[in-house]
């Protein structure tokens, strides 16, 4: 069967080999694909959008509906990842590990539901994980606050510069599991707990539906930008750059929240208890 | 504005998909009245428009204000008008049948099933309205995640199915984006009536051939073409009742439907002509599904998994009647879409009841069940009879078409493979209601503490009225087929 399988993927192999005789040269400025829609993005995009960035406005803009549906499927994931791996009700560990923080004497507790956060004198600890990790901490407590401020700065420029909602909404969300991988699972929930990532991812995309709904209440298509005129008092082309501006913030909520969402959930095995 | 109202059909479910769990938060069960609006909404919405379609011609959506093919263009005629409605009106009905059996498997993950249950709908219905190769695949993206996420949340074993379909389904879904660029690389352009304009003039672009390879290919894993439905008998058996009454029968008609997009609005029907003998090919495919679907479902104890190989025999005939290449063969392999959609979303909805009542769904517990049941088996009946193809039932025309088309394309093995198919569903069901008027129930069953005198036992009316509604269109979808027919699917054939 094995074989069998090595034989076909071969011959496949070989068509495709065969195929590339056809293709356009690489790099060929004639070739269909930089002679047919191409040159009206790059020539009239920046008229058209007041976006510099034409990638941006070809993505937010002219394809936005596209785009609209790829953070849906980012917001599908993040769901997904909840319906399946939730455990819904209280940790499946039956004991908990708690450490003196002064003098780092581990105490362990049997399951009480009063002691399943951190309190007093003690701090909870994960069983799996148990050292100090003073500098890792330290280092990402610093480091954090300015990953988040270029994440806001990513996605407030994309439609200037290289960046946008996807990228910019990683970073945030890469910033709080930083927080989640140096200190603990908890403390990265005790700031953004399990509501609210459903609720900012939820929010998040419905920012960029709402826009397109906005656009045809006031009696144009759904996402034409342009409609946003009268509301901002701009001419259309600038609400086109300040629509891109309002979808790449709900896209950068959306993928934020879907990723931490769907670190806490893989991490912790769906109990949102102990995790990496 | 007809136009407007086209694109709502997208935005509503859409936008009812992430207010679903912010209602939900509120009160659980209101998540199940905002998707039955929702979905109703819908189904009056698209119901207008094929109207519209049918009076005042096609109509064409730019997104955002931009022309086609710097935009993305929304376009719809009568075939897909008539398939929205067909998603629309099955999403609806089996939205309104689900809340008992999603309240008993998954009474604790209700706001996300039906949060999912929207995204399902929304990508049915945007593969389905969109006029640009690369959204559809967006939408591929869509329907298919939430219905791998729908699947896997089933009994037993419906993880390790649903990996495999994931597995074969992302196979399946790059084949198909891999095609697309291989159009975009030659032609410059995603819209599908552009493309439609560039490519006659390289269709002897051995590029051109490759991208028809992948794109058939990528779909024949979605739509489960024999041999490529492995994945499919596991996964819709082993999904909860809600979902695969929803998922087994349309995800493979809306593959179907883009198949039908793809080689004969996108390409061309010379094609199937001049390039290769695809046409040949897709009868013969057809004719392997139909006997291998047909021969699998006899070795079936398990209900649900013999409805899974008779949609696979039903694939088979789809393909094949599209592969005749005769007016009289794309007719009715476009009327069986519509009729096969209907008639196994009714049989999967007998299913999901018959497991909701008795916990079993194998052969054997169909016994006695005329007489505790006899709303749901005359739903049942009802559904069987089109499958085997009995007038005045939808199924008899559809099958009718096609065996006219095949004896016009003098393909006798595919002729003979369509009635054999036929025969071997006559045994297959009335088996099943043989067992059901004559024996008694063998086995003890946790609904016979309270059967009355009687002995009748129905399921909850919310299940049995959206199962009765779906047997009686499958009763009126036969008796009006012929404006179905003319009124529908005859602006659709593209070989005149």
């Amino acid at each position: 069967m094995k074989f069998l399988g090595i034989i076909v993927v071969v011959i496949t192999g070989a068509l495709l080999v065969y195929t590339t005789g056809d293709f356009p040269s690489w790099s060929d400025p004639a070739s269909p694909a930089s002679t047919h829609v191409s040159p009206h993005y790059i020539e009239k995009g920046m008229h058209e959008t007041a976006a510099p960035n034409i990638v941006t406005a070809v993505l937010a803009d002219y394809r936005g509906f596209d785009t609209l549906f790829e953070t849906t499927v980012v917001f599908c994931a993040g769901v997904v990842c909840f319906f399946l791996l939730r455990i819904p009700g209280r940790s499946p560990f039956t004991e908990c590990q708690y450490r003196h923080k002064a003098t780092g004497i581990t105490v362990r507790v049997k399951h009480d539901r009063k002691m399943s956060g951190s309190f007093g004198e003690f701090e909870r600890i994960d069983t799996l994980w148990t050292p100090h990790d003073l500098i890792i901490q330290t280092a990402c407590r610093i480091l954090i606050p300015f990953i988040q401020l270029f994440a806001l700065y990513v996605i407030a420029h994309g439609h200037h510069s290289p960046g946008g909602g996807f990228q910019g909404g990683v970073i945030l969300g890469a910033s709080i599991i930083l927080l989640a991988i140096s200190h603990d699972l908890r403390t990265a929930l005790d700031r953004l707990g399990e509501k609210a990532h459903a609720i900012l991812c939820s929010v998040g995309v419905l920012v960029y539906a709402g826009t397109g709904a906005v656009c045809m209440v006031l009696g144009f298509n759904f996402l034409d930008y342009g409609a946003l005129a009268r509301i901002l008092h701009v001419d259309p082309v600038m609400a086109r750059s300040h629509g891109i501006l309002v979808v790449e913030v709900g896209v950068g909520l959306a993928v934020m929240a879907a990723l931490i969402w769907i670190y806490s959930n893989v991490s912790s095995r769906g109990n949102y208890d102990e995790g990496l | 504005m007809p136009a407007e109202n086209a694109v709502l059909i997208i935005v509503i479910p859409l936008i009812s998909a992430f207010l679903v769990p912010l209602i939900g938060r509120w009160k659980r069960h209101f998540s199940y009245f905002c998707t039955i609006g929702a979905l109703a909404t819908v189904s009056l919405i698209s119901t207008s428009t094929l109207l519209k379609t049918i009076k005042e011609g096609n109509i064409g959506y730019h997104m955002g204000g931009w022309a086609p093919p710097f935009g993305i263009e929304l376009a719809i005629d009568p075939l897909n008008a008539m398939m929205l409605v067909l998603v629309s009106v099955i999403s609806l009905l089996v939205a309104v049948y689900s809340y008992r059996s999603v309240d008993q498997e998954l009474s604790d993950r209700m706001v996300y099933f039906y949060t999912l249950y929207l995204l399902q709908v929304t990508g049915f219905a945007g593969i389905l309205i969109t006029g640009d190769l690369f959204n559809l695949y967006v939408f591929l993206e869509i329907a298919s995640l939430s219905g791998y996420a729908l699947i896997a949340v089933g009994e037993n074993g419906a993880p390790l199915a649903c990996f495999r379909y994931i597995i074969m389904g992302t196979i399946g879904a790059s084949f198909y984006l891999l095609g697309v660029g291989y159009i975009y690389m030659v032609t410059g352009s995603l819209n599908m009536a552009d493309v439609h304009q560039l490519l006659p003039a390289l269709y002897d672009s051995k590029v051109i051939a490759a991208a028809l390879a992948f794109i058939l290919t990528g779909l024949g894993i979605k739509m489960a073409l024999f041999p490529l439905h492995i994945w499919l008998p596991d996964a819709y058996t082993k999904a909860p009742s809600a979902s695969s009454a929803l998922i087994a029968p349309l995800m493979t008609k809306i593959s179907l439907y883009v198949m039908i997009r793809v080689l004969f609005y996108v390409f061309d029907i010379s094609i199937l002509e001049n390039l290769f003998p695809i046409s040949r090919m897709m009868v013969w495919a057809g004719f392997a599904a139909i006997c291998g679907g047909a021969i699998m479902a006899m070795a079936q104890t398990d209900f649900k998994r013999m409805l899974c190989y008779i949609l696979v025999a039903e694939v088979g005939y789809i393909v094949g009647g599209l592969g005749l290449a005769n007016a009289v063969a794309f007719k009715g392999a476009i009327l069986h879409m519509v009729n096969d959609a209907m008639m196994t979303a009714g049989l999967f909805t007998v299913a999901g009841i018959i497991m909701y009542k008795i916990r079993h769904r194998d052969l054997s517990d169909f016994k006695g069940l005329f007489q505790t049941m006899p709303l749901t088996m005359c739903a049942f009946v009802a559904c069987a009879l089109s499958i085997i193809g009995i007038p005045p039932t939808c199924g008899f025309f559809s099958k009718w078409y096609l065996i006219q088309g095949g004896i016009l394309a003098m393909q006798w093995p595919f002729v003979g493979a369509l009635i054999a198919s036929s025969l071997i569903n006559v045994f297959l069901f009335f088996r099943i209601m043989e067992m059901g008027y004559s024996f008694r129930p063998s086995h003890k069953r946790p609904m016979a503490i309270n059967t009355t005198e009687t002995g009748i036992n129905e399921a909850p009316m919310s299940m049995v009225i959206p199962t009765l509604g779906i047997a009686a269109s499958v009763i009126l979808m036969g008796l009006y087929n012929q404006v179905i027919v003319n009124r529908i699917i005859a602006f659709a054939v593209p070989m005149g």
